[in-house]
């Protein structure tokens, strides 16, 4: 069975590997009932819609829930898409942003209790344990930010969009987004300050 | 770059390596759900179709119009049996025992005598 939990180089950049299928075509593919295109689909925007969820939301459970709902919205939504109009992975990264606030509305509460595991075979026990104390570190100090400058850092820096991209799903300007995320970055290093050497990062 | 940016700048790519994978129950899921509108797409057309008493009810106004109408049956069928003093009862209407009745006073062996 194809892996469809990792995701592919081509697709983090944003553009389909030569020879592959757009996102593009893939939902053409799918509206027109093509259930292996939902495959490629699942396999190449999944990872990166529960990515970004879960740091936003900070909680492994209702990451899942808004994965699901987003990926939901874009199998309902395919009839009606209009190819080169948007990119596939800005709309989506869109819903899953909106649905993350909605939630957060519903539910104000924050959960620190998601820090994926490490999923890197080579690694030794002490340093997959020290790399999940990052991740939880940076975690819960992403969780301390406001929840744009949070959105706005987890698109930059996590998943690597540009800023006219992040300033189209967001709805703002190649401005706002420049300021959110170097607020938000300032406030990271100031609240990630006194955990270095915990972290096993050395003074150089 | 600061010191600070640089331990940033390695936490995101802790971050990032860790931050790549989709759980195999929720890809599943998000297949199940692509499954289940293809489906919903290919049969909506016979589900129209077919036609039921739900059909039938909801042309009639749905359970507000239902009631409407139950309320409406009852009320008729009161009025019917017990009417208000100012409406003539509907039993001597249709009746009208007196008035019509133009053998009320003869005995059966006049009316054979009449008849021949």
């Amino acid at each position: 069975m194809e892996d469809l939990t990792s995701i592919s180089e081509g697709a983090r950049g944003g553009d389909a590997a030569a020879g592959a299928p757009s996102d593009d075509a893939l939902l053409v593919l799918f509206a027109n009932g093509d259930h292996g295109a939902a495959r490629d689909l699942t396999g190449r925007l999944g990872p990166r819609c529960y990515s970004v969820a879960m740091r936003v939301l900070g909680n492994r459970a209702e990451a899942e829930d808004v994965a699901q709902e987003a990926m939901m919205r874009l199998w309902r939504m395919a009839p009606d898409w209009r190819p080169g109009q948007a990119k596939v992975s800005t709309w989506l990264y869109r819903v899953t942003l909106n649905l993350c606030m909605d939630l957060k509305r519903r539910k104000p509460h924050e959960a620190l209790d998601a820090v994926p595991e490490p999923q890197d075979g080579a690694k030794t026990v002490p340093e997959r344990i020290q790399e999940a104390a990052r991740a939880d570190a940076l975690q819960a100090a992403l969780m301390q930010l406001p929840e744009r400058q949070r959105q706005a850092v987890v698109l930059r820096h996590i998943e690597e969009l540009t800023n006219p991209e992040i300033a189209g799903i967001m709805d703002i300007s190649v401005e706002a987004v420049e300021s959110l995320t170097a607020r938000g970055k300032r406030a990271l290093a100031k609240a990630l300050a006194g955990r270095r050497e915990e972290l096993g990062y050395e003074d150089d | 770059m600061t010191d600070k940016d640089t331990h940033l700048e390695q936490l995101f790519a802790a971050a990032r390596r860790q931050g790549e994978r989709l759980p195999d129950d929720l890809a599943a899921r998000m297949l199940a759900d692509a499954g289940t509108v293809l489906s919903e797409r290919v049969h909506p057309v016979q589900e129209r179709q077919r036609p039921s008493w739900r059909q039938v009810f909801d042309y009639l106004g749905g359970w507000r119009g239902m009631g409407g109408l139950a309320t409406a049956c009852a009320a008729g069928i009161w009025i019917g049996l017990a009417p208000p003093g100012f409406l003539p009862d509907p039993a001597e209407l249709l009746i009208q025992p007196d008035a019509t009745d133009l053998f009320s006073d003869l005995t059966l062996s006049e009316l054979y005598v009449e008849e021949g």
